[in-house]
Formats: C-alpha cells, sequence, structure tokens
C-alpha cells in the first residue's frame, strides 16, 4: 500500500507538468491579453506593464520563467489585484472553498446514503419509487436553478437566510445545501444499486436464516459491505463540487477558488489562471489517489491481487 | 425458427438460458424496444423527448408554433405571465415561449452533437487502445487519465475562450471533455470481449483487425456505448447551460436555454418567471434523457435479461 502511494505520488509530477504546460500555452493563445482593456493607458506605459510582467518576451522565454519560479513554489502575481501575489490570493480562497466543499459533502453523504439504502430495502415500493424519482430530478438540476429557487424562498419571500457574502455559519447554509444537490442525488442513485447487488449475495441469506432482523441484516451485513464502492467514488465527487463551486460561488459571492478562477479567466490574469487551475489539478489528483488506496484497503479481493 | 430446431436436433438437451442466447440473437433490439416499453418512467421520458425534438424541428423548419417571432418585440415589457404571453416577456417585451421554443433549437442540437463527437472520438481511441493492448493500451489510457486530471468546466472555460464563445468554440469545448467516459468503456468492453470464443472464432476465419473490430466486437459492445451516449446528451446540455450562466458560454444574440435563464438571473428578485420557464425545460430535458439511459440501462442489460 505503500508502495502504491508513492507510485502515484511520483505519476502526479508528470501529470501537473502536463497539466502546467498545456493551461499556459492555452491562456496564451486566447485571444486578449491582459491588459488590452486600459485603452486610455499611453502606449509608452503599457509597453512598461508588459515588459514589468515579462510579458513582451517571447513565449518559450516566458514559459522557461514561470516554470522556474513554479519549481520554486512561486505561482506569481495577479495582474488585477495589485500587490497581491497569487500565493496570497490562493491561501485566502482556498479554505473558503473546502469549508463549503466539506460542508456540501456532509450533507450529501447524510441525504444521499439513507435515501439510497432506504430505496432498495423497500425495492418497487411506493417510498423506492418517490426517492429514485427525487434523485433523478436532483442529478437533472443546474445548480444555479436551485440556488435561485433556494435564494427566491429563502432569501426573497421568507427574508430568513443571507443570500450572498461568506461571514457566518448563516451565511454558509444556502450555498452549501445548493451545491450539496447534485452529490446528494448521485450518492443516493449509488448507494441504491450498490445495496441491491449486496441484498442477492448468499450470505446475506444466511444471516436472515440464522435469525437476524432485517434491519440488523441490513446494518451489519449489507451496507458495510455496499458502501466499499459508495467510499470509493470520492474521485467523481471531488470533480462534481468543483464543478458546482464555480457556479455557487458565483451565484453567492462566496470569495472562493471557483469566483476567483471566473474572474481571472474573464480579466485573462495568467498567473491567477494557472495556480487556480494547478491546485484544482492538485486536488482532483489528491482525490483520485486517495480513491485507489482506499479501494485496496477496503476490498481485501484487491489487496491478494496486487 | 428452422435454425433452432436445428440447433435443438444438434444439442439434445439445451440449457434453458443457451435458449435464451438464441432467442436473443434473432432480434436483440426489438426485445430491448419490448423491455423499454414495460419500464413507465422511460417510455413517458420517450415520449417528452420526442416532443420537445417535434417542436424544435417545427421551431427549426419556419412553421410559427406562437403568434410571434423570437426577436419581435411588443409594448408588454416585463410582463408576468398572461394568455396573451403564456410565459411572459422580458425586458425588451419579446415573448418568454417563443424564446424557449427557438432557444430549443440550440439547447437540443449542442446535445446531440456532443453525444456523436464523444461516439465517434470515445469509440476510434477506445477501440485503439482495447484492441492493441499492451504498451500501447497504457500509454493511451494514461491519455485519458490526465485528461481526466483536469475539471471540465475549467477546460470547457479555457477552449471555450480560445476558440471563440460562437456555438463551434462551445461545441469543440464539450466534445473535447466528453468522450473520455466512453474510450473508457469502449476498451472495457473491448478488452471482455476479445476473450470470448466467437471473437476466436471470427479471428480464425482470417478476417481482418478493422473488420474483427467493427463487425464483431462493436456490435457486441453497442448497448453499454448507447446508454452511455445517451447520458452524454443531458451532461452536455447541462454544460452548455452552466457555461453560458456564469457568463462563460454562449452570449446574447445566441440564444439557448442556458442565455435565456442567464439573463433571467439577472431579474430575480423582480420577475422569477424569466429564469424559472427556461430552467424548466432544462430540467426536463436532461430529467428525461437520464430516465430513458437508466430504461435502456436496464433493457440491454443481459443479466437482468437472463434472470427475468
Amino acid at each position: 500500500m505503500f508502495g502504491l502511494a508513492v507510485r502515484r505520488a511520483l505519476w502526479a509530477i508528470p501529470v501537473l507538468w502536463i497539466v502546467a504546460t498545456v493551461t499556459f500555452l492555452l491562456v496564451r493563445v486566447v485571444p486578449g491579453g491582459p491588459f488590452d482593456a486600459e485603452k486610455n493607458l499611453p502606449p509608452k506605459i503599457v509597453a512598461n506593464i508588459k515588459a514589468k510582467y515579462h510579458l513582451d518576451r517571447p513565449v518559450l522565454e516566458q514559459y522557461w520563467l514561470y516554470m522556474e519560479r513554479l519549481a520554486r513554489g512561486d505561482l506569481g502575481v495577479s495582474y488585477k489585484y495589485v500587490n497581491r501575489t497569487v500565493n496570497d490570493i490562493l491561501a485566502d480562497a482556498l479554505p473558503v472553498s473546502a469549508q463549503l466543499g466539506s460542508l456540501a459533502l456532509l450533507i450529501a453523504v447524510m441525504i444521499g446514503v439513507p435515501l439510497g439504502t432506504l430505496s432498495a430495502v423497500k425495492r418497487g415500493s411506493l417510498t423506492d419509487w418517490t426517492a429514485m424519482l427525487l434523485s433523478t430530478a436532483g442529478i437533472s438540476v443546474p445548480n444555479f436553478v436551485i440556488g435561485a429557487v433556494l435564494i427566491l424562498v429563502f432569501g426573497i419571500w421568507l427574508k430568513i437566510l443571507p443570500v450572498a457574502l461568506w461571514e457566518s455559519f448563516r451565511h454558509m447554509l444556502l450555498p452549501s445545501l445548493t451545491l450539496s444537490f447534485s452529490p446528494a442525488a448521485y450518492l443516493a442513485r449509488l448507494t441504491r444499486a450498490s445495496v441491491l447487488e449486496v441484498t442477492e449475495k448468499d450470505w446475506v441469506r444466511t444471516a436472515r436464516s440464522k435469525g437476524l432482523s432485517s434491519g440488523q441484516t441490513v446494518l451489519k451485513h449489507v451496507l458495510r459491505n455496499a458502501l466499499v464502492p459508495v467510499a470509493t467514488v470520492l474521485g467523481p465527487l471531488t470533480a462534481i463540487l468543483i464543478t458546482g463551486s464555480f457556479v455557487v460561488e458565483y451565484i453567492y459571492a462566496v470569495p472562493g477558488m471557483g469566483r476567483f478562477f471566473i474572474t481571472a479567466v474573464t480579466n485573462r490574469d495568467y498567473d491567477l489562471i494557472m495556480g487556480t487551475t494547478l491546485v484544482f489539478a492538485v486536488i482532483l489528483i489528491v482525490a483520485n489517489t486517495v480513491v485507489d488506496i482506499a479501494y485496496n484497503f477496503l476490498d481485501p479481493k484487491m489487496q491478494v491481487k496486487s | 425458427m428452422s435454425s433452432e430446431i436445428e440447433q435443438l436436433s444438434i444439442e439434445p438437451l439445451p440449457e434453458p438460458q443457451e435458449y435464451v442466447a438464441t432467442r436473443r440473437r434473432q432480434g436483440p433490439l426489438l426485445e430491448a424496444w419490448r423491455r423499454l416499453r414495460r419500464i413507465p418512467t422511460a417510455w413517458a421520458a420517450l415520449w417528452v423527448i420526442a416532443s420537445l425534438f417535434a417542436v424544435a424541428f417545427l421551431s427549426w423548419a419556419g412553421i410559427p408554433l406562437t403568434p410571434y417571432s423570437y426577436d419581435q418585440t411588443s409594448a408588454a415589457i416585463l410582463s408576468s405571465p398572461t394568455w396573451a404571453h403564456l410565459m411572459g416577456t422580458d425586458e425588451l417585451g419579446r415573448d418568454l415561449l417563443t424564446r424557449v421554443i427557438y432557444g430549443s433549437r440550440l439547447s437540443i442540437s449542442i446535445g446531440l452533437t456532443t453525444a456523436l463527437v464523444a461516439f465517434v472520438i470515445g469509440t476510434i481511441y477506445g477501440a485503439s487502445a482495447g484492441f492493441c493492448g499492451g504498451k500501447m493500451d497504457s500509454l493511451l489510457m494514461r491519455g485519458v487519465d490526465i485528461a481526466y486530471s483536469l475539471p471540465d468546466l475549467l477546460v470547457m472555460i479555457l477552449v471555450g475562450v480560445l476558440i471563440g464563445r460562437g456555438t463551434l468554440g462551445i461545441l469543440i469545448a464539450l466534445g473535447l471533455v466528453s468522450w473520455m467516459g466512453t474510450a473508457r468503456l469502449v476498451r472495457a468492453q473491448l478488452l471482455q470481449l476479445q476473450h470470448e470464443e466467437f471473437i476466436e472464432a471470427a479471428r480464425s476465419t482470417g478476417q481482418g483487425s478493422l473488420a474483427l473490430i467493427t463487425k464483431h466486437l462493436l456490435p457486441n459492445a453497442l448497448g453499454p456505448i448507447i446508454v452511455a451516449l445517451t447520458f452524454t446528451v443531458p451532461s452536455a446540455i447541462l454544460s452548455e447551460s452552466t457555461l453560458s450562466f456564469i457568463g462563460l458560454g454562449l452570449s446574447p444574440p445566441a440564444c439557448s436555454w442556458g442565455t435565456l435563464a442567464s439573463e433571467g438571473w439577472r431579474a430575480l428578485r423582480t420577475h422569477p418567471h424569466l429564469i424559472l420557464f427556461p430552467s424548466f425545460f432544462i430540467f426536463l430535458t436532461v430529467l428525461s434523457f437520464n430516465f430513458l439511459g437508466d430504461g435502456l440501462r436496464d433493457a440491454l442489460d443481459p443479466r437482468t435479461r437472463i434472470k427475468s
């Protein structure tokens, strides 16, 4: 298991390098530069600004300079938020997004897993049907629609929750609820499928026939096994959460990574785009690695094989 | 029927499962279709999708479905739903129902085109990896891993901005992030099928690799591929609307459900109908495709077929 972790960590280095290179080239071939909007500035000053950030050099030289700094852990400076380094901005934004993401994940697990289990246990019943209708609806609603409805109901009609900013726990409720919606639905569908598969196993019948109640069987024999595949979807779940965070942070004006990424793209703030992209890539790689290791750890059959 | 009798005479005691397999060979699509019709959600979803397609097609063919044209303004500005304007009007006095119908063309065609692109790229890529195997396979699959390690929306935003935020740019961006799933699936299917006896038999008749892939391997992997593509359509529609919503996808005058919802967002407090109606159609379409995908998966899955 330790060997696997090391292999995965080493594999992450070339992946990150490729991600950095592709993003670097992408942002530079995108039409429009970071200082195009300042039309009223004399050309001399624009040239000076570009020289200051080495944007007047050939792309290959810029690439070399960037990679050199990146190797030292320096992500550069933001062109728009003057006086702030990208490291600074990310150090502020990452905890906010992490808070939002983990709260949403918590809500999603607390709703999704019980709903899916209930649905599978009562297979074919009205409960099952309703739960699956709800969860299919859940993966079909765009985040911004959930956001709009929640804002309308709780923010505008009932006026009980704040609809923007990130200041107290009350501010976190609507954004995390919005973000948790599709992962919860995804988890419910997955848990149901997984529980159904385990229920058909011989040893579940054995457990029932030795006199365990159906509740005990589900808790002790079914769920413990059915949650193995569920625990390993952390990778896709993280991807869903990151994608969702773009919209949710945009809607609720949450000062997190997703919102900084969107403004950075709009402003062509090269280093900030690079920095956020790399952090997102690291998060995804870590999530997928944890999944791979967890899979080995949770499923004894996999251990024998490797 | 006669082939069945012949087989019976060769094999005096057929196993029940073999009998099912024989029947399946006679018409797998027909049987899947029959099974699909028995799933109420999938069947309803198919009808909804057919109606939405019909409306989009009629609109595309220039047949007026409402008394207004999509950019025709009227004196009723920001009107709530009334009998004259069933979904109300926007801030320029344009009829929202007409615009939602007009937007369905773009939203639906974006979904279908993306599925087609994912099918073509994913199948070629996955089939190459699965068929070649060995070093080639692991190299190609590492490529998929790298493509997966970037958040979809991020790639779409960067590529979309690069090519331009027109329809073509969005289509290329969506295509670029949608093929990996199909590629992985096709590869896995091929790896599994290659060890089947009928592939060995086909190989022993001296058929070339391409014929083997197109005539024997892919047709047998078609079920899961169709299911995956059915799920590609809604995710493309969702992605497009999300991109347009955060202002990095299509922008007016292009008219899709996403741009309509994005315009409606700005009037959420005062005129929620502007975001709710386009959103409802995004939801309805995506939901229908998801139900259809679930139904197709159950209908095409050979395991559930043998069980029932």
